[in-house]
């Protein structure tokens, strides 16, 4: 870990209800970074997009199951969110885009699409049950 | 979040303000089941944020709207709301105008 890095693990309970409580906290961690509203927005976005599909596809909102959340940072460089289920995972090419013609009307599947769009750096890794996302900023002033 | 809804020249006005996400989508949603759809605009003016689960509710709105013979326009977004729906290309599917006077004289 770089020298100025700063670094906050969370371990949230699988329980829809709680995740804006959880993205509160992470959003209340990188407050120091003082980053302007609209990449606050993005970021918050995509935490709770991630925390959302992994309560309710990887863990299948089984209660007993945890969302490991892990933020870091790097003052003036980049925020990087790993959310992790315990689920046995997904393929995440399997995943179609919601912006093509036949899917438009669908009454899901953006999630996945907007974090991407919105951070800068997305990877899963092998099994699909864990997702790192990063947004590289400046400073603001 | 709050909705408020009232009629105007026979078009629908729901003026929602505050959060659209996985907590308050529902709520929307239900409220959106009391009204006619024949002519509607959702008036997003007070919208600070919305999630994928926002933006289904809307899409799902659209597709009964549509289903019944109806228009539905969507108002009032903020410049981070619109970029939501521009990257998703959901404002290739609905009718999207500045303010909420423009979009009644439109819809009506």
């Amino acid at each position: 870990m770089a020298k100025n890095t700063e670094r906050k693990e969370f371990q949230i309970p699988t329980d829809l209800s709680g995740v804006q409580k959880a993205s509160a906290k992470a959003l209340a961690f990188l407050k120091p970074l003082d980053l302007g509203e609209p990449c606050v927005f993005d970021i918050r976005l995509c935490l709770e997009e991630a925390l959302i599909n992994a309560m309710k596809y990887g863990n299948r909102l089984e209660k007993g199951l945890q969302v490991r959340l892990v933020v870091e940072y790097e003052a003036g460089r980049e925020v990087r969110i790993a959310v992790e289920d315990q689920g046995s995972g997904f393929d995440v090419k399997s995943v179609e885009d919601c912006t093509q013609k036949k899917n438009l009307l669908r009454g899901h599947g953006r999630g996945v699409y907007l974090i991407h769009q919105l951070m800068d750096e997305v990877k899963f890794n092998a099994k699909g049950n864990r997702v790192l996302m990063v947004k590289r900023f400046k400073r603001q002033h | 979040m709050e909705v408020k809804s009232l009629n105007l020249e026979g078009v629908w006005v729901v003026e929602v303000a505050g959060e659209i996400n996985l907590s308050t989508s529902q709520a929307l949603k239900k409220s959106f089941e009391k009204l006619p759809v024949k002519k509607i605009v959702v008036d997003l003016v007070g919208v600070s944020y919305i999630d994928s689960s926002g933006l289904a509710t809307l899409v799902e709105l659209l597709k009964k709207t549509k289903s019944q013979g109806g228009s539905m326009g969507l108002a009032g977004m903020s410049e981070k709301v619109k970029s939501l729906f521009e990257i998703t290309k959901l404002d290739k599917l609905f009718q999207i105008y500045p303010g909420q006077k423009e979009a009644v004289n439109s819809i009506k």
